[in-house]
C-alpha cells in the first residue's frame, strides 16, 4: 500500500492521544470518600473483568478511530484486486487535446480534431461519475474540468486554432494540475495528431516531466488517441521573406512564397493574393512536394504600409491554406562606413549608396562612438575589430535588427566580434588567385537575382584574402574551403565577415557584379531595424502585444488573435498574424517511437480494453472512512450509561419523614 | 427505657443542699442544724439496677455523610439524648468511644452532673482510623459481670462474624443489648452517574471506578451484609436498628422507646 500524502503518517503517533486523556482522566477523577469501601471493593473485583473488557473496548476504537482517519487523511493507495476492487475507475482524467492546425486536416470527411473529440467524449463517458475529468488544450493549457464528457466538443477551449502544440509543456501542465489538486490514480489521455514538431521528441524537457509523472507516489498511465493518419491532398503556404523595395517612384514588394504539398505531383494552383482588401488570382506551377515561389507585387506610387495575404484553393486543411503579411512604409535607409583607407571607403560608399541616392557616411573608426545611426541600416567595417564602447554599439546595433560587414583590415589580430576574429592576410601564388565555386543562392545576400540568375562569383578574382577565424555559418568559400562570406546571427541582426576587399590588389569586387547587389541586399535586410515587428506566429504573442487591444482587418468576422491567424491592428500598428512554420512540416512519429518517450510509465492506446489488474492502483480512502465511522459508533454504544438504577436500594430503607406537629 | 423495682429515696448519701421553702422538712438534716444552726437537705443518689453503656463507633467511616458531622453527629446526638434520658430516670449510664485504637471509657454513674462529662466527652470524640468497636465490645463483656444494657452506636462496617461473635459474647453475659446501625442514604442507594475515585475514609486505599457498571454487584453485597447483620441479630436476641441518617432522631429515638415500653409491659 502507498500514500499520496505520506507525510501525514508521522501524526500516527497521535492514536496514543485517546491513551493518554484516559489516564489523565484517571488522574482527573472527583475523589469521593466513602465508607463503605469493603463492598464497593468487593463489587469491583467481581464486575472487574467485564468493566475492563469494556474499557479496553472503548479506548481500542477510540485508538483504531483516529489510526482510521490518519490513514484517511494520508490517501492510501491498493495495487492489485484490492485496490481495482475497491477503486476500478481512475480519479482522474487527465485530457491532452492537440488544438493546432495540423489537427484541422480532414481525414474521412471530419477533422482530426473532431475525431479526437468524438474519440475522448465516447471514452470518458464510462468514467463521467467515477473520475475528474479534466481538458487541457494546446493553446491555453490551462486545465478546466469538465463535468459532462459529451459537453468537451461545446467547450471554446476545445474549438480549433492556428497555434502549434507542445507535448512536454502541455504534460507538464497535466503534471503540475495532479500535483496542485492531490489526485489520486490518474490517466492522461493523448489526443493529438503526432507531428513531430508538436511533440519534439529531442526536446530535453521530455526526460524531466516524465521522471516527475514516474515519481508521483499514484500511478500515472498514458494513453495514446490514435488517429486516422491518412489525410487527403493538401497544400500549405507561408511567406518565407517579404522585402519593400522601391523603383524610381514606385515601390514594390518581393515576396518568397514556400509552398509544401502532401503529393508529389505538378500542378497548377490558382493563388488568390489580398493586397488591402482587393483580391486577384495568379496561377503558380508547381512541382514537387516542397516548392518556393517569388512573387513580386507592384505597390504603385504607394507610400505607406498595409497588409495582404496569399490563399490557396480550399483542400484537406483550411488552416494552412491563406499565408498573410504587413508591409512597412517607403522608409530611407542608410549606409556607415568605417574605413581606415580612402579608397576602399569611396568604394564602398558608392556600393551601399540607397535607392534614393544618398551617399553611405563616412567616418573614422574613432567618431563612430558619436555619430548618429538614425536611419542607418547598414555598417560597414573597414578597420581594427571594435573593442570596448565601440564594440558596445555595433553589438547592440546588431541586436536592434541592423546588418554590420566587417571587411579584412590586412593585419592580423587576436580581438573577436561575434565569435570570429581575424587571421593570416594571404596572397595567391597562382595568377587566377582564389576561386569561389560553390555558395548558398537560395537565400543571403548572395542569392539568386529576381530573374533567377546568379551572382557571377565564378567571374570575381581574389588575388588577396584574410582568414575568418572562429566557429561560423558559411555563406561562400573558395575552393580550398576557406570562407570568403561568413554569417553570425545577433539579437534581430546579423554580422557578416568578408575576406576581402574591393580593392584591385586584392580581388575584382570593385567591379560591382557582386558586392553591389550583396550591399544592396543587406541594406535591404538591415531596415528590420528601422521598423516595428509586423509578424508574428500564432499562438507566440509577447505580453505586451497581448496586453493591447487588436481588432481584425481581414475579415468582417471576430478574431481571437491568441488563437487565429489574420491581419490585426491595433491603433496605428498592423500585425500579420501566421500560424507557426513547424505546423507545415509533414513529419509524424510512430506509436513505438511515442511510446518510448514516456519511458517507464505504462503507456496503452485508448483501444486497449484489456488491463493488467496489476497495473491498477486504486484510492481506498472509502474503506478508512467507513471503518472510523465504524469505530466511532462503536464507541459510542459502548460508552452509553448502563440502564437508569432502580430507585431504592437492595433492601429499601426509610425515607427521611416530616416531624408531625401535635396539635396543642 | 427502664422499668425500676425500688420506691421511695435512695440510702445512699450523695450530698448536701441548702434548705429552700418548699422542700419536705423531713428531709432536713437535725444535727447539721444543731452544729451549724443551718438548715441543709441531705440528698442521696437514686439507686437503681439498671447501668447503661453506650457505645459510639468513632471510627473513620463514621464521618462519613451528606450530613454536616456525618454519621458520627448523629450518633453524638442519639446518645446524649439516651443518657439524658436514662439520666433522668436514675439510671447509670456510662460512655465507650472506640476511636481507632483508643478506647476512650466513662464509667456508669447516677449522679446527675456526671451527664455532663459525658456530655463533654462525646463532644469531644472524632471519627478517625479503623474501628476498634469489635475489641471494645469483648472487653466489655469480659470486665462488666453485672447485667447491663448496653446501646451499641455504629454503621457496623466491619467483619460480620467478628462482629456477631461480640454480640454473641454481651448477650451470653446477660447484657441487654440494643445496636443503632447508622448508614447514609449515598451508601444505600449508590446513585453516581459519572466515574469518581472513591478514596476509603479508614485507610488510604482509593478505587476509581464507574458506579454504572458495578452499582448492581455493591448493592447486591450491601444487600447481603445487612439481611445477615439483621439476621445475626434476631438469632442472639439484639434489638436491630437501622436508621438513615436523613431521618429524623427524634423520631427514631420515639420508635425505639415506644417499643421498648411495649415490650416492658408486655414482660412478666
Amino acid at each position: 500500500m502507498t500514500f499520496l500524502q505520506p507525510f501525514i503518517l508521522l501524526g500516527l503517533p497521535l492514536v496514543l492521544v485517546p491513551v493518554i486523556i484516559h489516564l489523565l482522566n484517571r488522574l482527573r477523577h472527583r475523589p469521593k470518600p466513602w465508607a463503605a469501601m469493603r463492598f464497593l471493593l468487593s463489587a469491583t473485583r467481581s464486575s472487574t473483568s467485564h468493566s475492563k473488557l469494556r474499557q479496553f473496548l472503548i479506548l481500542l476504537c477510540r485508538l483504531l478511530a483516529v489510526a482510521m482517519l490518519l490513514l484517511f487523511l494520508a490517501r492510501p493507495l491498493a495495487g492489485g484486486w484490492i485496490g481495482w476492487a475497491l477503486s476500478p475507475a481512475p480519479d482522474a482524467i487527465v485530457l491532452l487535446l492537440d488544438r493546432s492546425a495540423s489537427m484541422e486536416t480532414q481525414t474521412g470527411g471530419s477533422t482530426k480534431r473532431e475525431q479526437a473529440l468524438k474519440l475522448l467524449a465516447q471514452a470518458a463517458r464510462p468514467y463521467e461519475g467515477a473520475s475528474h475529468l479534466i481538458l487541457i488544450d494546446s493553446a491555453t493549457r490551462a486545465p478546466q474540468e469538465i463535468a459532462k464528457a459529451d459537453s468537451v466538443a461545446q467547450l471554446s477551449i476545445s474549438r480549433p486554432t492556428d497555434t502549434a502544440a507542445d507535448l512536454p509543456a502541455m504534460l507538464r501542465a497535466a503534471f503540475d494540475w495532479l500535483v496542485d489538486n492531490h489526485a489520486g490514480t490518474a490517466e492522461i489521455w493523448i489526443a493529438s495528431d503526432d507531428q513531430r514538431s508538436n511533440w519534439r521528441p529531442d526536446d530535453a524537457r521530455w526526460k524531466s516531466v516524465i521522471a516527475q509523472l514516474a515519481g508521483l507516489s499514484q500511478k500515472v498511465r498514458i494513453r495514446l488517441l490514435e488517429l486516422n493518419q491518412s489525410p487527403e491532398a493538401n497544400a500549405s503556404i507561408s511567406i518565407k521573406e517579404l522585402v519593400r523595395r522601391s523603383r524610381g517612384a514606385k515601390g514594390e514588394l518581393d515576396v518568397v512564397l514556400d509552398i509544401q504539398r502532401n503529393r508529389a505531383t505538378s500542378a497548377t494552383v490558382p493563388v488568390v493574393l489580398t493586397l488591402d482588401g482587393q483580391r486577384s488570382e495568379t496561377d503558380a506551377a508547381l512541382e514537387g512536394q516542397s516548392f518556393r515561389w517569388r512573387r513580386k507585387i507592384d505597390l504603385g506610387a504607394r507610400r505607406e504600409g498595409g497588409w495582404g495575404g496569399f490563399s490557396l484553393p480550399a483542400d484537406a486543411n483550411q488552416r494552412d491554406n491563406t499565408a498573410w503579411f504587413v508591409y512597412g512604409a517607403d522608409t530611407p535607409l542608410r549606409a556607415t562606413v568605417v574605413s581606415v583607407e580612402r579608397e576602399v571607403a569611396r568604394d564602398l560608399q558608392l556600393a551601399a549608396a540607397s535607392h534614393n541616392a544618398e551617399p553611405a557616411q563616412v567616418l573614422a573608426a574613432a567618431a563612430i562612438a558619436g555619430a548618429s545611426l538614425e536611419n542607418c541600416s547598414l555598417l560597414l567595417w573597414q578597420a581594427p575589430l571594435p573593442e570596448g564602447a565601440e564594440a558596445d554599439l555595433l553589438q547592440s546595433f546588431a541586436a536592434e535588427g541592423g546588418v554590420v560587414i566587417f571587411f579584412p583590415p590586412g593585419q592580423a589580430a587576436s580581438r573577436q566580434f561575434a565569435g570570429l576574429s581575424w587571421g593570416d592576410a594571404q596572397t595567391s601564388d597562382s595568377p587566377e588567385g582564389f576561386r569561389i565555386l560553390r555558395w548558398n543562392e537560395d537565400e543571403g545576400p548572395l542569392a539568386k537575382s529576381d530573374e533567377h540568375l546568379s551572382l557571377p562569383l565564378t567571374q570575381t578574382t581574389f588575388a588577396r584574402r584574410q582568414q575568418i577565424i572562429g566557429p561560423k555559418n558559411v555563406l561562400a568559400a573558395f575552393e580550398d574551403g576557406s570562407a570568403f562570406l561568413a554569417r553570425q546571427g545577433v539579437g534581430k541582426g546579423e554580422v557578416y565577415f568578408c575576406a576581402s576587399l574591393p580593392q584591385t590588389e586584392w580581388s575584382s569586387l570593385g567591379e560591382g557584379p557582386v558586392l553591389v547587389p550583396m550591399l544592396q541586399r543587406l541594406l535591404l535586410a538591415g531596415g528590420r531595424r528601422l521598423q516595428q515587428v509586423s509578424a508574428v506566429a500564432c499562438g507566440e504573442l509577447g505580453p505586451a502585444d497581448l496586453a493591447r487591444s487588436w481588432v481584425c482587418v481581414d475579415s468582417t468576422r471576430s478574431k481571437d488573435i491568441r488563437f487565429e491567424a489574420g491581419v490585426y491592428r491595433g491603433g496605428d500598428r498592423l500585425l500579420a498574424v501566421n500560424r507557426p512554420p513547424a505546423e507545415d512540416e509533414p513529419d509524424v512519429i510512430d506509436t513505438d517511437e511515442a511510446r518510448k518517450l514516456f519511458g517507464g510509465l505504462p503507456v496503452q492506446t485508448l483501444e486497449e480494453r484489456h488491463l493488467e489488474v496489476g497495473q491498477m492502483q486504486g484510492e481506498i480512502w472509502r474503506v478508512f472512512v467507513f471503518a472510523m465511522l465504524f469505530f466511532l459508533i462503536g464507541e459510542s454504544i459502548l460508552i452509553l450509561p448502563a440502564k437508569p438504577p432502580p430507585p431504592g436500594p437492595a433492601r429499601p430503607a426509610p425515607r427521611p419523614q416530616q416531624r408531625e406537629e401535635q396539635p396543642a | 427505657m427502664h422499668k425500676s423495682p425500688h420506691r421511695g429515696s435512695s440510702v445512699e448519701f450523695a450530698e448536701y443542699r441548702n434548705y429552700v421553702p418548699g422542700d419536705d422538712i423531713r428531709r432536713l438534716d437535725w444535727r447539721v442544724f444543731a452544729r451549724t444552726d443551718r438548715f441543709f437537705l441531705k440528698e442521696y443518689e437514686a439507686e437503681t439496677n439498671l447501668r447503661c453503656y453506650f457505645v459510639l463507633d468513632a471510627s473513620g467511616s463514621m464521618r462519613f455523610g451528606q450530613a454536616p458531622g456525618g454519621k458520627l453527629a448523629y450518633a453524638k446526638r442519639l446518645i446524649a439524648t439516651l443518657a439524658y434520658i436514662t439520666a433522668h430516670q436514675g439510671d447509670a449510664s456510662g460512655l465507650i468511644c472506640a476511636t481507632g485504637k483508643t478506647v476512650v471509657e466513662i464509667p456508669p454513674r447516677r449522679n446527675p452532673a456526671h451527664l455532663k462529662v459525658l456530655f463533654e466527652t462525646l463532644d469531644k470524640a472524632e471519627a478517625r482510623g479503623e474501628t476498634g468497636l469489635i475489641t471494645a465490645l469483648h472487653d466489655l463483656a469480659e470486665r462488666v459481670r453485672r447485667r447491663a444494657m448496653v446501646v451499641v452506636v455504629s454503621d457496623f462496617f466491619c467483619d460480620l462474624e467478628p462482629l456477631l461473635e461480640c454480640f454473641q459474647h454481651l448477650r451470653f453475659q446477660k447484657h441487654d443489648l440494643a445496636v443503632f446501625q447508622l448508614l447514609d442514604r449515598e451508601e444505600l442507594e449508590f446513585q453516581f452517574d459519572r466515574p469518581l475515585r472513591f478514596v476509603d475514609l479508614e485507610s488510604s486505599v482509593s478505587i476509581v471506578s464507574e458506579p454504572s457498571s458495578i452499582r448492581d454487584e455493591y448493592l447486591r453485597q450491601f444487600g447481603l451484609f445487612l439481611e445477615q447483620l439483621r439476621r445475626g441479630c434476631n438469632e442472639f436476641g439484639v434489638d436491630y436498628r437501622q436508621v438513615v441518617t436523613d431521618q429524623d432522631y427524634e423520631r427514631v429515638l420515639a420508635d425505639y422507646l415506644i417499643e421498648r415500653a411495649h415490650l416492658a409491659a408486655s414482660s412478666p
